[in-house]
């Protein structure tokens, strides 16, 4: 953290709230500053209790989806043909009038809804969304929509989180973050895997890492596994099968896995971008059988044989991890997953889409390692190897987030040799899917709604300006503190700047005007040394790495803004100038 | 959705704002924690019931299970252990039953992906190193099958311990019989000797296995041991008449084979090695309390048996054409020719020591019209015999 001491005070500036503490006076910026203290504190072990009514709200959730499945398509595997018609297309009637008429924010899979709540609505999302998500995706996941529980629980969390927040009276800017803390707590609780749902958070839902934030996201994710360990063990959602990469070669098999995977993204996504505005555009009153008829067409392909594709479809992941699948068969089922997911979520039915991606990529990678084998029966990676790294590829591919696809296959398989065949496969279906189709699903989502929210990965990719795109060099005299004014006069010239700087002791920059040095002349002062007559004076600094926007808060304050070296605070980088800073930005929005 | 917030904008205005709560931060951190045990306790019970029908549902799917499986109907035992299995995931003993369903319905890879999985959970279960040995067995994998075996012999059973390691190692030797492992099977069969329980079916057994390993002293002690427990076990006498057949105690094999043909008339395959026994005590001229006369009686009879041998066996060597046999066969008949003429009463009365040499030359043929043509039968058959019992004199 860099702090800046204030011209008046000395006081340690925070980016990010100095000038509200500076402006006050002395004893109620001492009672704020105890108070933002305090809030942090606060908000801590707020988190921690919004990890635990998430992670409660998450197993209640699994419950729900649990009977749901039961009471509506029966206990056993083998379900009977009415059932797996009737069932998610009755569901689908019942959840559409919900969706309709009592909980219009409850459609779609939750994601985009969070982070509207963080950058439009300053953290708020209403109590009711929650419930209705928690109905409508559960009545859908059970009734065998082929849908996911993960997005809707990080809706809920983020919305228990946001209740919170407003009843306990937080600041704006702490409302605002209070919504990414629950998302954490109900992905971490659904997913059973913390780091992956704290990165997922700060990869596609804040989009930069901040240490005030990071605190509060990891307290409420951790909490939240917990409680729902507590209440469902910890045994992961699949059996992880023993991992091991015996060969480097054998990377290009898992390339070959990454490039089908990139593909497969692309077509996935792409329907997804097609269909969901054709569905739009359809009739209103069409809206109450869209979910119906998608559940009717998933039904269909269940009673033709292919009843995996109904639900989350842990087990299945789980079956083909263990090889009780053969590989046209496992690649017959990642086709018509992407056709069952695609007719759901388009029709508006409320559930995730996670745990349709890892069904799918978990199918597609086991399909592609089991006809690899075939024609290179000298390859070592077991069908649950594929299976895990395809996970991974359809994370990287369709959700396109890397790093979270990255850490969630090392987090569910609890295996470090997996991490190269990873980030090679990841590294090609990212490429692939971003070539083909360059806007982010979640991204597409949100246009498709009419808002627009920025784009983490474009904000990844965006270039930051910093101090040094914009500083010059210094080319009139610095002044020493322990000059005298006499003497430092006698050094300027008429080509001299009227501003001059003057360097502190032991550190620290100040500024004189000519003209003030000239009065103080005037005045018989010109024996004092400079040192004495600018005393408080300080002016602040910047090092040549900071953003640009960091010099943006002083430039209008301080003509003359040095920038120092960061192992020398005496040493002049440069200086910059309210001119200096918009000239840049000004040549930046050019190019 | 703007609406409402503007709305909730306004509430919290008129609502205490954060300093209220700051203020009062141990009190709001004390409701926060009672509200969270309230909904805790509320969930737990909550959990509890959803658990408790989780797991009757898998109760009843793994019984559903467990009776197709007893009843062989593997397809429907699988699917309802699946079932099972999506109540209680980690379920041991549901995962160990859809393996052997799925065992036996041949699908190995699926049940090995469970069986190993379990294997990890508990490497010294007996049961799953025995379906693991199985599965091995099946893809020939010897090595990992005798590793199994062996971990399932010195295993952890839950009930009858001793039963399941005796019949685990049954099945080893079996499987290394099935393989022509004979010394490693007869290895494991004197292990398993040490250990029976004074039951003479098992020790029958164990004889029969010991027979089958080519073991026959150890065969014909176990048959004993089965016979002292019960004199009149069928198995124990028809295999000590056979270990005794194979050692060349011949009159020991007839004694057993006769009470066992006695027990068991319709033993056709006992009738006939006594009538092999019977037939090689008769022919055999070198057999004690028999009058010269007799021998010299038996001697000629051989002798013209072996000569009717070798002349059949060179017609058969002649229309398939081999020419070393044919030759061996020529010198041999010549030499018969030569000699027959002495081989009368008369002559062995004379030449005591023909007897020998004329046995010899019947010992030989045998041995190479064996060699040439085949197992002979009748009486060819018990002088063969009878030439491998005084080989090494």
């Amino acid at each position: 953290m860099d702090d800046f001491p204030n011209s008046q005070t000395g006081i340690l500036i925070e980016p990010g709230q100095p000038e509200t503490v500076a402006s006050l006076p002395t004893r109620s910026r001492g009672t704020l500053l105890r108070s933002v203290f305090r809030e942090d504190r606060f908000f801590l072990v707020l988190s921690v209790f919004i990890g635990i009514f998430s992670g409660l709200a998450v197993v209640c959730f699994r419950f729900a989806i649990g009977w749901c499945r039961i009471y509506l398509l029966g206990s056993g595997l083998t379900l009977s043909p009415t059932r797996l018609l009737l069932a998610p297309s009755l569901a689908g009637l019942v959840i559409a009038v919900l969706v309709i008429h009592l909980f219009p924010l409850a459609r779609g899979s939750g994601v985009n809804q969070t982070k509207a709540a963080l950058y439009i609505y300053n953290g708020y999302i209403p109590i009711r969304t929650a419930i209705g998500k928690f109905i409508t995706a559960a009545l859908a996941i059970g009734s065998g929509h082929s849908l996911g529980p993960e997005d809707p629980s990080l809706q809920i969390g983020a919305s228990l989180a946001s209740a919170l927040g407003r009843r306990m009276g937080l600041s704006r800017d702490r409302m605002r973050l209070i919504a990414p803390v629950g998302a954490a707590a109900g992905l971490a609780a659904a997913f059973n895997a913390p780091i992956s749902a704290v990165l997922f958070v700060i990869e596609e839902v804040i989009g930069r890492w901040t240490a005030g934030i990071l605190g509060s996201v990891v307290l409420s994710a951790v909490s939240s596994v917990v409680v729902m360990r507590w209440f469902l063990g910890s045994e992961s959602l699949f059996r992880i099968p023993a991992v091991q990469l015996e060969r480097p070669s054998e990377l290009i098999a898992y390339s070959v896995l990454g490039v089908i995977g990139g593909f497969a993204s692309v077509a996935f996504s792409s329907g997804i971008s097609t269909l969901r505005p054709w569905c739009k555009a359809l009739p209103r009153w069409t809206q109450y059988f869209q979910p119906a008829v998608a559940g009717l067409l998933v039904g269909i392909i269940a009673v033709l044989g292919a009843p995996q594709v109904m639900g989350a479809g842990y087990v299945y992941i789980d079956e083909a991890m263990h090889g009780q699948f053969t590989w046209q068969m496992l690649a017959v089922l990642a086709g018509l997953k992407i056709v069952a997911t695609l007719l759901s979520f388009v029709s508006g039915t409320p559930g995730g889409m996670f745990a349709p991606t890892l069904f799918i990529g978990a199918m597609l990678g086991a399909a592609v390692g089991g006809a690899e084998h075939v024609l290179l029966p000298h390859l070592t990676g077991s069908p649950g190897t594929y299976a895990l790294v395809g996970m991974g590829v359809l994370f990287a591919g369709f959700l396109r987030a890397p790093m979270t696809s990255l850490f969630m296959v090392l987090e569910v398989s609890g295996n470090y040799s997996i991490i190269l065949p990873v980030m090679v496969a990841n590294t090609f279906a990212y490429v692939i899917s971003r070539a083909l189709q360059p806007v982010p699903i979640f991204d597409v989502l949100t246009r498709q709604d009419g808002l627009d929210l920025p784009s983490m990965e474009e904000q990844r990719e965006e270039g930051v300006l910093r101090v040094e795109d914009a500083m010059r060099p210094v080319t009139s005299p610095v002044l020493d503190a322990e000059q005298t004014l006499d003497r430092a006069f006698q050094g300027l010239d008429e080509k001299s700047p009227d501003l001059l700087l003057v360097r502190l002791n032991p550190t620290g920059w100040s500024s004189i005007t000519r003209q003030e040095l000239e009065t103080k002349i005037k005045e018989d002062k010109g024996g004092q040394t400079l040192s004495s007559v600018l005393a408080g004076h300080q002016i602040p600094y910047l090092h040549p790495d900071h953003p640009l926007e960091m010099a943006l808060r002083y430039v209008d304050r301080w003509p003359l803004v040095p920038v120092v070296n960061r192992a020398d605070f005496r040493k002049l980088e440069g200086v910059v100038s309210e001119h200096d800073v918009l000239g840049r930005y000004r040549d930046f929005g050019e190019v | 959705m703007q609406t409402s917030h503007e709305n909730t904008m306004i509430a919290s205005e008129k609502e205490p704002g954060l300093h209220f709560y700051l203020s009062r931060e141990p009190l709001i951190l004390a409701l926060l924690s009672a509200l969270a045990v309230v909904s805790f306790l509320g969930i737990s019970g909550l959990s509890r019931v959803y658990h408790a029908q989780q797991q009757s549902l898998g109760n009843r799917w793994f019984t559903r299970g467990a009776a197709d499986l007893k009843a062989r109907r593997f397809e429907f035992a699988v699917n309802e252990f699946r079932t099972a299995l999506l109540y209680s995931r980690d379920n041991y003993d549901y995962q160990l039953n859809l393996a052997e369903a799925l065992i036996a319905l041949k699908r190995t890879n699926e049940a090995y992906a469970y069986l190993i999985n379990l294997w990890e959970r508990e490497p010294e279960n007996g049961r799953v190193n025995v379906e693991l040995a199985r599965i091995a067995v099946q893809r020939g994998e010897t090595e990992q099958a005798l590793r199994y075996y062996h971990d399932a012999i010195y295993a952890i059973w839950p009930a009858d311990q001793e039963v399941e390691r005796r019949d685990a190692r049954l099945e080893l030797i079996e499987y290394l019989l099935s393989i022509r492992a004979k010394t490693q099977a007869q290895a494991e069969l004197i292990a398993l000797a040490e250990n029976l329980a004074d039951d003479p079916s098992q020790h029958a057994r164990v004889g029969d296995l010991f027979v089958q390993a080519q073991d026959y002293e150890h065969a014909l002690a176990e048959y004993h041991l089965s016979l002292k427990l019960d004199r009149h076990n069928l198995e124990a006498l028809a295999g000590a008449g056979r270990a005794a057949f194979e050692l060349g105690r011949y009159e020991l094999a007839q004694r057993y084979l006769e009470a066992a043909v006695a027990a068991n008339p319709n033993d056709g395959q006992c009738a006939a090695l006594l009538k092999t026994t019977e037939l090689v005590l008769k022919t055999d001229p070198f057999r004690r309390q028999i009058s010269v006369d007799q021998r010299h009686r038996i001697v000629i009879e051989a002798f013209a048996a072996a000569g009717e041998r070798l002349k059949s066996c060179s017609a058969v060597g002649n229309s398939r054409g081999t020419n070393s046999s044919a030759s061996s066969q020529e010198n041999l008949a010549d030499n018969w020719a030569k000699m027959k003429p002495q081989i009368t009463e008369q002559g062995l009365r004379r030449n005591p020591d023909l007897v020998e040499a004329a046995m010899n030359l019947v010992f030989d043929i045998e041995r190479r019209t064996n060699a040439a043509c085949g197992p002979p039968t009748g009486i060819d058959m018990a002088l063969l015999l009878i030439s491998r019992l005084h080989e090494g004199n």
